[in-house]
């Protein structure tokens, strides 16, 4: 009896610990979207894709390199409408789809946990992150890179739609 | 027409109500269909590409000889052209302007001119056509993407340079520009290569392209007017009428019928005006789409106000031509 209400103990803990590691902790979260609306992130090609799409890495910073990783979808996505996207080597870059700031608190939408934005973006090598992609920037923090496929043009005709980017034949 | 009473102020009132629905439906159908011509776009080969590929064609002008790039026959022998051009007409539709078809007009010209020439009235006569006529009769476009691509080959490697440059052909001005050369590769094929290139510089391109709308919309679309006289007209640009020079009258009708009286007068003599950076409104007031004849056809009914004939023509999309003193 005893020797079975420990293994229903154990079986308990196992499957708190496993369900906690898949959520990820809120404050570095909050933190990592802090850090996207103050554009701490880098984003730099890595080649030009096939059409519609661009493939870029986008460095995160975080205390923890996994909360890092995931929040390079949404910093993937933040670059590609609100920073452009740098050349680099022989690949031109690209300038951001908004160039000036809308406030109708669309992007808030937009951005929230759950929100469209995660609908034009893919984790290239499926969130795995490269050996030299995770450095450790301080005692506190890492720096993680991660390569992400965003639907360019997907993205641009949906803030077309949305009246949020111009349409190049709009007037006409 | 309804009819009137002035005592049943009930009726009255429902018919008012009435006439102003129908006249805010009529605003509103004059908002939505007062929209500007949407400009043609055309992706042909630059003359550097068509010269280094050998698809020239020469031509003795009067003694000189000149060379002119052959179209058709670089559309019908470079596969890889074809790819560019049809790759590039992909992007483009996807953003709203399907490319006009620089082989499909070329072969429409010839189906027109063969069919002309066999065209015949019921008493035998031609078509009439002025050799101006016969030099105006090629491929028209609003704005041109040339387009130049080089192979570049170190050793083994291979890259490609590619350059697209828009031009707006009422200014012959370059409007957009994208270029650059991609990465270096050991085994990729030229179509690739090229599939990458169009992919990578063509968002860059259309930047510019709605940079230039912007600015159509706002100052509008720039052409230029140039104003002669025939010589055995009776009438010259200082003649006077109503106590003002016919010159400084011109001048002041451009001035009004510009966007915001901008344009510039390079030129005024007795015999001739030029003026230059005209920007002229992209639709009139009736919201109808206005190009530079148009524009210049209310110039030549202006003159007519003086009892002066004027000839009205045109040289390319952006340059008006008013010849006074007859037709």
């Amino acid at each position: 009896m005893k020797a079975k209400l420990c293994f229903l103990l154990l079986c308990s803990v196992c499957l708190t610990l496993s369900t906690g590691a898949q959520q990820l902790p809120k404050r570095h979260v909050k933190k990592a979207n802090e850090q996207t609306q103050e554009w701490r992130y880098e984003i730099e090609p890595v080649n030009v894709g096939t059409p519609g799409s661009v493939v870029v890495k986008v460095w995160s910073f975080s205390k923890k390199p996994e909360v890092a990783a995931e929040q390079a979808r949404k910093n993937a996505i933040h670059g590609v409408i609100f920073k452009g996207i740098p050349a680099k080597d022989r690949i031109p870059g690209k300038k951001p789809l908004v160039e000036t700031p809308v406030e109708t608190g669309f992007f808030e939408h937009f951005f929230a946990e759950g929100g469209d934005y995660a609908r034009y973006v893919t984790l290239t090598t499926n969130g795995a992150i490269a050996a030299g992609d995770v450095l450790k920037t301080s005692k506190k923090e890492y720096k993680v890179g991660i390569v992400a496929t965003v639907a360019y043009n997907e993205l641009r005709q949906y803030l077309e739609s949305k009246g949020v980017v111009r349409k190049l034949d709009a007037g006409f | 027409m309804p009819d009137f009473n002035p005592y049943d102020h009930k009726k009255n009132t429902e018919q008012m109500k009435k006439l102003i629905v129908t006249a805010l439906l009529i605003l509103l159908a004059f908002a939505i269909f007062a929209q500007a011509k949407k400009p043609t776009i055309m992706v042909v080969p630059s003359d550097v590409w068509c010269n280094a590929n050998g698809y020239m064609t020469t031509f003795d002008n009067q003694g000189v000889v000149e060379k002119l790039p052959d179209y058709n026959t670089a559309l019908l022998e470079d596969a890889n052209l074809n790819l560019a051009i049809s790759k590039l007409g992909e992007m483009m539709a996807e953003r709203g302007f399907p490319l006009k078809d620089l082989g499909a007009s070329l072969r429409s010209l010839r189906t027109q001119a063969a069919e002309e020439s066999v065209t015949l009235s019921s008493d035998g006569d031609a078509l009439a056509e002025s050799p101006l006529d016969r030099l105006k009769r090629v491929a028209n476009a609003d704005i041109w993407m040339q387009l130049t691509y080089t192979l570049n080959r170190v050793g083994p490697k291979r890259s490609l340079t590619f350059n697209i440059q828009g031009i707006d052909a009422y200014t012959n001005k370059q409007i957009a520009a994208a270029s650059g050369t991609g990465p270096q590769s050991f085994s990729v094929e030229i179509p690739v290569l090229l599939e990458e290139a169009v992919l990578a510089h063509i968002d860059n391109f259309n930047n510019q392209l709605q940079a230039y709308f912007d600015d159509l919309f706002t100052n509008g679309r720039e052409v230029s007017l140039l104003c002669r006289r025939w010589s055995g007209s009776d009438v010259n640009f200082e003649s006077e009428f109503d106590g003002e020079e016919l010159g400084f009258l011109i001048e002041d009708w451009v001035a009004e019928a510009t966007v915001e009286g901008r344009f510039s007068t390079v030129e005024a003599s007795e015999n001739r005006m030029v003026f230059e950076q005209v920007r002229i409104p992209l639709q009139n007031a009736n919201g109808r789409a206005l190009d530079t004849r148009t524009w210049a056809n209310d110039l030549r009914r202006y003159l007519q106000k003086f009892n002066i004939d004027a000839k009205l023509s045109t040289k390319g999309l952006g340059q008006a031509i008013i010849t006074i003193g007859g037709k």
